[in-house]
C-alpha cells in the first residue's frame, strides 16, 4: 500500500511538471494559433487600397461602429488597418498630414516593429515602404544615385502583418474629419520593382482621398 | 477539471450504484492493481488539464506582467513592443488588441484610487493634476464586460483639447454617477468596478517610463460614495 501511494505521489509530481511544460507551450503557441488576433482579423483588408476602418469614432447620431473589434477602444481616436502580404510585393503607405495628429505603426505577429507620427512628415507627406530583406536589397540596388528615393524603407520581420493608422479627434467636431483622414491614407502594393508606375498610381489614388477631410462627410 | 480527472479511473465512479462495501473493495483492488499505465494516464491527464487551464487563466484577463506602477496608475510601456513578454503577446492575440507602439503613445490604466481602494461606479472621484508631457492625451472610463444597452451613452472620456482647465492649466475631472459642474465624467454603469485609462499620444515618456512619478500623473481621489 505504501509503495502504491509513493508511486501515486511520483505520478502527481510528474503531472505537475508536465502541467508546467504544457502551460509554457500553450502560452507560446497562442499568438501563432489564434484566429482572433489582429493580424488574422486584418487580413480581409489585404486587397483594399485604403485602410479598413476598425474603429470609427462616434459622430453625432451614429454612436456604435459595427466594425469595431478592438476590446476597449479610445472613443476619440479613429483607427484603421491596412494588412499587407509582402509575398505580393512591398507595401507603400502614403499619408498626407492634416490638422489632426496622425500616427502610423507597423505590426507583425510579434508586435509593433515601427511607429511614426505625422511630426516626422517631410513637406506634409509621410511615405513608408514596408518590404522584406530581399526586396530591400533589390530596392537599394535599383536606386538611382542622382535621384535617391525619399521613401522611408522598413524591413518587416514577417511577410504578413498590418499597418495601423490612428487619427486623434481632439474635439467632437473633428470626429468626421478624423474618420475621413483614416480613409484618406493610401496603402498600395508595389507590384513591380521600378518605382515610376507605382508612384503615379499612388498619386492618383491620393487625389480623391485628399478631398475627403475637406468635405467632412465622414466617409 | 472535475469531470475529467476521474477519467483516468472512470470505472471507479461509475460503480457508485453498487453497495458501498463492495464498491470500496473494488476500489481497493483497483488501487492495488493500478499499473504503471494507469499512473501514466493520470499524470498525463493532470499535466494537460492543469497546463491548459492555467494558460487559459493567465491569458484571459489583462496583462499579467510588464506594468509599471505610478501612483494609482499602471503604465504598460511594452504592451505593443516587438520584444513584449509571451504572456502579453498571448493576451493581445486572444483579445484582438492592437496595442500602442512605443513611438505612438503609452497606455496607463487605473483600477484603484490613490488610497488603494478599488474604483466603484457608485462612488465619486476627482481625477486631476498634471499629466506627463504628451502631444495629446485622453482619459476614458469603462466598466467590466460589455456596455449596458439600456444606458444612454453620454460621455466616455475627455481629451486634452476639450477638457476645461483652471487658469493655472491644471484640470479636474469628476467621475460621478450624478451630474456635476465642470468636467463631469458619468459613471459607465450603475454598480460594479470601473477602470480608468489614460492614453498619452506621441509622448517621450513611452521610452522612459522610469522617469514618471506620482506627481506627474493625475491623482485619483475618492470624494464619497452614494451608499
Amino acid at each position: 500500500m505504501r509503495l502504491v501511494s509513493l508511486r501515486f505521489v511520483y505520478a502527481t509530481l510528474i503531472g505537475l511538471v508536465l502541467a508546467g511544460i504544457v502551460h509554457i507551450a500553450a502560452v507560446l503557441a497562442i499568438p501563432a494559433l489564434s484566429e482572433a488576433d489582429a493580424v488574422s482579423r486584418a487580413r480581409t483588408s489585404e486587397n483594399l487600397d485604403h485602410p479598413q476602418s476598425i474603429y470609427t469614432v462616434a459622430t453625432g447620431d451614429d454612436p456604435s461602429p459595427p466594425e469595431a473589434w478592438l476590446p476597449i477602444p479610445d472613443p476619440a481616436v479613429a483607427v484603421g488597418v491596412c494588412a499587407y502580404n509582402l509575398a505580393d510585393g512591398p507595401m507603400r503607405v502614403s499619408a498626407r498630414t492634416g490638422p489632426l495628429s496622425l500616427s502610423l505603426a507597423a505590426h507583425a505577429r510579434r508586435g509593433a516593429f515601427y511607429a511614426v507620427t505625422d511630426q516626422a512628415a517631410v513637406r506634409g507627406a509621410l511615405d513608408l515602404v514596408i518590404l522584406t530583406r530581399a526586396q530591400y536589397d533589390e530596392a537599394l540596388a535599383d536606386d538611382d544615385e542622382n535621384d535617391p528615393s525619399r521613401d522611408v524603407r522598413i524591413v518587416a520581420p514577417d511577410t504578413r502583418g498590418f499597418v495601423v493608422v490612428r487619427v486623434i479627434a481632439g474635439l467632437p467636431s473633428q470626429r468626421p474629419a478624423a474618420n475621413a483622414a483614416v480613409q484618406a491614407v493610401s496603402c498600395t502594393t508595389d507590384t513591380s520593382t521600378d518605382d515610376a508606375p507605382t508612384g503615379k498610381d499612388a498619386a492618383v489614388k491620393d487625389a480623391p482621398g485628399k478631398d475627403g477631410p475637406g468635405k467632412g462627410t465622414g466617409r | 477539471m472535475k469531470l475529467t480527472i476521474p477519467d483516468a479511473f472512470g470505472r471507479v465512479s461509475m460503480s457508485a450504484g453498487a453497495p458501498r462495501s463492495r464498491a470500496v473493495r473494488f476500489v481497493r483492488r483497483l488501487w492495488r492493481k493500478t499499473s504503471i499505465a494507469g499512473l501514466a494516464v493520470y499524470a498525463l491527464a493532470l499535466g494537460a488539464l492543469l497546463g491548459l487551464a492555467s494558460a487559459d487563466w493567465a491569458t484571459s484577463g489583462g496583462y499579467p506582467f510588464g506594468g509599471v506602477q505610478v501612483g494609482a496608475w499602471t503604465a504598460w510601456p511594452r504592451a505593443g513592443a516587438a520584444n513584449a513578454d509571451p504572456y502579453t503577446r498571448a493576451v493581445n492575440a486572444r483579445r484582438g488588441e492592437i496595442p500602442l507602439a512605443v513611438g505612438e503613445g503609452l497606455l496607463l490604466t487605473a483600477a484603484v484610487d490613490d488610497a488603494g481602494q478599488a474604483l466603484d461606479a457608485t462612488c465619486t472621484y476627482r481625477i486631476g493634476g498634471a499629466t506627463p508631457p504628451a502631444r495629446a492625451w485622453t482619459i476614458t472610463v469603462a466598466g467590466r464586460g460589455p456596455r449596458d444597452p439600456g444606458r444612454a451613452p453620454l460621455r466616455e472620456g475627455f481629451t486634452s483639447t476639450e477638457v476645461l482647465r483652471a487658469p493655472d492649466g491644471w484640470f479636474s475631472i469628476v467621475l460621478a454617477p450624478d451630474v456635476q459642474p465642470g468636467n463631469w465624467l458619468p459613471s459607465p454603469r450603475a454598480t460594479g468596478p470601473v477602470r480608468l485609462a489614460l492614453r498619452l499620444y506621441d509622448t517621450p515618456v513611452a521610452a522612459s517610463v522610469g522617469s514618471l512619478d506620482r506627481s506627474s500623473v493625475p491623482a485619483v481621489t475618492r470624494l464619497g460614495c452614494a451608499s
